[in-house]
């Protein structure tokens, strides 16, 4: 007889969401929901008939994390439904602010995941507060791989967090020699630092590969060794930094995206049976509790083909470098690997970087409604903005986010797992909830059917 | 009209300073074209040859003449550029967080009038919008401002009240109760300030700081003899950097007491400006119903 359990909130991630999970008699999962609760912005309605300058700007704005992705995906929808082509120079700077945001953002990962793990050959969970080594030298390491990705995304983007530099054709300012040397001796430095920190988060993450359980509340779980594997596909456009509906070999497709409303997605009403108040942070949800996560979630699922897909690292290496990872671990290593990954783009974008180069397009077309996207590999993913643009004006707006593409791929990632350690499943996809959390949903014709449901 | 005693105590007219000198650079090449004493580019100068700054924001050559636009400098060459004063508004305090962006600088140096000192205090205290900005700045260094003119007031000046082409004037100057105009054929134009009241901005009729309180170093030319400068130093920053200049041979200096017309003069102005705008900062704050602009300089 299956069990419900809610945890609410999860912890240890931008935003607000929770796990409603279907559970049998030894506490595995049969089903597991995994759902934004975080409010409707609703900044596509927000875009309607603003300039195509400021929408850009506004959808930065559904999250502090990673809005030059944002930012640059807004810009580069809106560049590709005028059909504008932007000078290398400020293509190399929007790459190094691109790199600049995925560098920190491991970074602060990396902290939020800590806890979850075991200092390698003892029992004792990672601590990443503690003034203790090995963990503070550590810490220390974090910080400062995020304050050189600010720094570097400040200089070659006006600003770290909602980067004012980039506008539609180009950039406003480009970057003299000297905050080039700047950044370049600072990307050196951070090279150094990302090598180390990816060989010991390595060094965890393997450990933790070995080890057949895991202290949650103070109960012995056990690991499964398929931990987080789906058979869902995965879905990367670039590499490194973007694909638009510009590209000769457009890495993203629109016409292969629909949507569901999560109606008809996730569970139906339920009441919890099954509650530990042992569990961190304030236990889960005492028993009755009523949950109704088809009325509660608060995105729509997006699917390619047909059926859900997992975005991120580990999609980017499998789609273009042949990793064979699977599941939690695999997901965790891959996102380590992006450190180095991301600082030799960097490098190697200042070095094609001429400062006295032009950085703004000379003609900047002003649209006839045409639909322009741009898939932009975001820390946690592919992050889609489709724009239609006519005279200036946008007509059309809607931003298809990676945590938006991981929730229903997640939620079958669970299946199999303890119940005590799905959020640990949660955490290897580094959710963003709040800017996931939009709701336009299409059918197969490409009509809105659902902006919102309203309770 | 009682409410000016609360205001400003008098005596406090000059801010607080830790030395008070009248000086000169002992450079000639910065004298040559300088409009006192050289100091702020002299000062910059030494600066950024030291690496106390990386940079300075200062008031740089446009495309017309006189109009000044706010210039990172980041050698001694390009700071040479921008010697002398142009009497209208230059908004370098604009340009702070762009040096720390798209210039990369880490150590900003910044040349401002009492107001836009003002604003970068402001902006260090409460740095909204200032991510990083409000730790690099390294040495402001402020001006003596009785009032600024906007660049359409200072051309009706020049080429209507003095009858001088813009591109003839070799330089301007406001002292002795006079603004004058120097043109590169040798013909000096005087105008009394009586005409150029009524082409003062509006906005700085509220202002009641003279001499830069909120600087490191303020300098101007009024207290000091021809050619040379008063000089405030006013914060331990400016003390340090000042001290350091003084060791190199930047500078030389007079002690300000042995000097005409001396602090005197300047008190006399200061006081001036202070009890000529107050009387504007009181009708503002009568706009409206008694809800329009609070007076900053009312102690809480």
């Amino acid at each position: 007889m299956s069990k419900i359990v809610e945890i609410s909130p999860t912890t240890r991630h931008e935003g607000h969401s929770k796990l409603v999970l279907k559970v049998d008699d030894a506490g595995i999962i049969e089903r597991g929901d995994w759902l934004s609760i975080t409010p409707v912005r609703g900044v596509e309605k927000l875009a309607i008939n603003k300039t195509m300058d400021q929408v850009p700007k506004i959808a930065s704005r559904v999250c502090g994390i990673c809005p030059i992705a944002h930012t640059l995906a807004g810009i580069e929808s809106m560049e590709g439904s005028i059909r504008c082509e932007i000078p290398n120079d400020a293509k190399h700077l929007r790459v190094v602010l691109q790199c600049a945001n995925r560098l920190h953002s491991i970074a602060l990962h990396n902290i939020l995941i800590l806890p979850d793990f075991y200092i390698p050959g003892t029992d004792t969970k990672i601590n990443p507060f503690t003034p203790e080594e090995p963990v503070r030298s550590v810490a220390k390491r974090i910080v400062r791989l995020r304050e050189i990705g600010q720094t570097i995304g400040e200089i070659a983007g006006g600003e770290a967090v909602h980067p004012s530099n980039p506008r539609v054709g180009g950039m406003y300012k480009a970057c003299t020699p000297r905050a080039v040397t700047k950044m370049y001796d600072l990307a050196k430095e951070g090279l150094t630092l990302a090598h180390e920190q990816m060989d010991f988060m390595l060094a965890v993450i393997g450990n933790m590969k070995k080890r057949d359980w895991v202290d949650v509340g103070g109960k012995q779980i056990p690991l499964p060794k398929t931990l987080g594997y789906h058979n869902q596909g995965v879905m990367a456009s670039h590499p490194v930094y973007s694909s638009s509906n510009l590209d000769e070999h457009p890495g993203w497709d629109p016409k292969r995206w629909t949507d569901v409303r999560p109606y008809d997605w996730y569970m139906g009403e339920g009441e919890v049976s099954l509650a530990d108040p042992g569990y961190p942070i304030g236990g889960t949800s005492p028993v009755g509790t009523k949950v109704n996560p088809q009325m509660e979630a608060c995105t729509g699922v997006p699917l390619y083909d047909g059926a859900p897909v997992e975005v991120g690292p580990r999609a980017r290496l499998v789609t273009f470098k042949n990793f064979d990872e699977k599941g939690t671990w695999g997901q965790h290593i891959a996102r380590q690997m992006e450190y180095t990954d991301c600082l030799h783009a960097m490098i190697n974008a200042l070095d094609e970087y001429n400062p006295s180069g032009k950085v703004l397009a000379d003609n900047i077309p002003q649209g006839d409604g045409s639909l322009g996207w741009a898939a932009n590999e975001a820390p946690r993913g592919c992050d889609v903005h489709l724009a239609k643009v006519k005279d200036g004006r946008v007509l059309w707006y809607e931003m298809l986010v990676p945590t938006t593409w991981n929730f229903p791929t997640c939620s079958r990632a669970l299946t199999g797992a303890p119940w005590q350690v799905a959020e640990m499943v949660v955490r290897a996809y580094d959710p963003c909830v709040s800017c996931a959390t939009h709701m336009i949903v299409v059918d197969e014709d490409k009509r809105i059917v659902a902006q919102k449901l309203i309770q | 009209m009682e409410r000016s005693s609360e205001v400003m105590e008098m005596g406090t007219e000059l801010g607080k300073y830790k030395t008070c000198v009248s000086a000169r650079s002992t450079n000639k090449e910065i004298l040559k074209k300088s409009q006192d004493g050289g100091i702020v580019t002299q000062l910059f100068a030494y600066a950024l040859e030291e690496g106390i700054i990386d940079g300075a924001i200062v008031a740089g050559q446009s495309d017309e003449p006189y109009r000044p636009r706010p210039f990172i400098a980041t050698t001694v060459e390009e700071l040479m550029t921008s010697r002398g004063t142009r009497y209208n508004i230059s908004p370098n305090v604009s340009f702070i967080k762009e040096a720390t962006r798209s210039y990369g600088l880490d150590k900003v140096g910044i040349v401002g009038t009492p107001c836009q000192m003002q604003a970068v205090r402001k902006g260090q205290l409460y740095p909204f919008g200032w991510r990083d900005v409000d730790s690099k700045i390294a040495l402001a260094v402020g001006i003596f401002c009785m009032e600024n003119f906007p660049y359409q007031s200072i051309k009706q000046l020049v080429e209507d009240h003095a009858g001088v082409k813009m591109e003839s004037v070799k330089k301007m100057d406001i002292g002795k109760g006079k603004f004058w105009v120097y043109t590169e054929r040798g013909a000096v134009v005087q105008l009394p300030l009586k005409v150029t009241h009524k082409y003062e901005q509006p906005g700085c009729h509220v202002c009641l700081d003279y001499v830069a309180n909120l600087a490191d170093v303020s300098t101007g030319s009024v207290g000091s003899p021809d050619g040379w400068s008063t000089v405030f130093v006013r914060t331990t920053n400016g003390d340090n950097i000042w001290a350091k200049a003084i060791a190199a041979g930047c500078f030389e200096t007079k002690p300000i007491d042995q000097v005409k017309p001396g602090l005197e003069l300047v008190s006399k102005l200061a006081n001036e400006k202070i009890t000529k705008n107050q009387k504007t900062v009181e009708e503002r704050a009568k706009f409206g119903v008694n809800k329009a602009l609070r007076n900053p300089y009312i102690k809480p």
